[in-house]
């Protein structure tokens, strides 16, 4: 079976079955990690704007490297991007209905992991979820997120303290 | 990183405990008083559900990906069509010349055995030979670069 690096190689020279396969290969997981970056919005659009960037810049990919972390990197940066310039949240009014009337559902609510993470600064959300819900290395993270193995430790840690200091409160 | 931080990790991320860990969760007050909301956090995490992406997704973006696979793929024919004819193109000056070299000696030795007239013809009929040879020859560089490519794509998605 073509590795990853393979495919990506095939795609630089215009390959379209090796797209298809990689994005066949990365499609839950990645779509997985943008929909919890963003809470689940324009995670398409996100979704296709990673895999457009990956083919525009196959040719530039070092075949030492690992293609799944070069395409995660990708995506964060788009996360990141995406959470600088956020488009505002659509207001759905059963959500304001639900707050006023501040129900004990509401109350449950609380702890729901798509309120947790979003608490969390970006960096500190970005490790959780490699770490967590995508079982990535200390070391591999450092690569995806650009920063020095003990920087990945602190945002995990700073996150933990976070996340457990709002299932006190 | 303190045994607690390492304790307290372990639970976040759900990965069972050692004995050491476990006897330091129930020995430790900061660790067992913490270890509820790390419990109730990490299981929140674990229940957050992803809906899968639509069945659509992966023909939108190879849909969005043709033009630019495309042009790769005209970049990438014409790479491997420059570096094959500029490899074909490295020996030819020395074909040309010693063919050259062999022709005028051929002709010579032919002129000494035949009449000028048919040593003419020979070498002649020699030379446009080789050079209907060495243009079919490069005539093919193209349609070689492009099988090659084709099997080495072939290759790689086996």
């Amino acid at each position: 079976m073509a590795t990853d690096e393979d495919l990506i190689g095939a795609v630089a020279t215009g390959d379209g079955r090796a797209l298809e396969e990689l994005c066949r290969r990365y499609e839950r997981g990645l779509h997985q990690f943008i929909f919890r970056h963003t809470g689940g919005r324009d995670v398409d659009d996100l979704y296709q704007e990673t895999w457009l960037r990956v083919v525009r810049a196959a040719r530039r990919f070092d075949r030492r490297r690992r293609f799944s972390t070069w395409l995660f990197q990708i995506a964060v940066n788009l996360c990141r991007d995406w959470h600088r310039r956020r488009p505002p949240e659509p207001v759905d009014p059963a959500d304001i209905e639900a707050t006023r009337e501040g129900t004990a559902a509401a109350a449950d609510a609380a702890l729901d992991a798509r309120r947790l993470l979003a608490a969390l600064p970006e960096p500190q959300r970005s490790a959780v979820i490699l770490r967590y819900y995508h079982d990535l290395g200390e070391e591999e993270m450092a690569e995806v997120l650009g920063c020095p193995r003990g920087t990945v430790k602190s945002r995990l840690h700073h996150a933990m303290a976070r996340l457990t200091q709002m299932a006190r409160q | 990183m303190s045994e607690c931080d390492e304790v307290l990790a372990r639970l976040f991320l759900r990965r069972p405990l050692d004995a050491g860990a476990a006897a330091h969760l129930s020995a430790c007050p900061r660790c067992s008083s913490e270890q509820r909301h790390v419990r109730r956090v990490a299981e929140a995490l674990a229940s957050h559900d992803v809906p899968p992406p639509a069945s659509t997704l992966s023909a939108r973006v190879l849909g969005a990906a043709a033009p630019l696979l495309a042009r790769h793929a005209r970049r990438a024919a014409w790479r491997t069509l420059a570096r094959a004819l500029s490899a074909a193109l490295v020996p030819l000056p020395l074909i040309v010349f010693l063919d050259f070299y062999l022709m005028r000696a051929m002709y010579g030795v032919l002129d000494a055995l035949l009449p000028r007239a048919l040593s003419l013809y020979v070498v002649f009929n020699y030379a446009a030979t080789l050079t209907l040879l060495l243009a079919l020859t490069y005539g093919m560089i193209p349609i070689v670069a492009e099988r090659q490519m084709r099997l080495r794509r072939e290759e790689s998605r086996a």
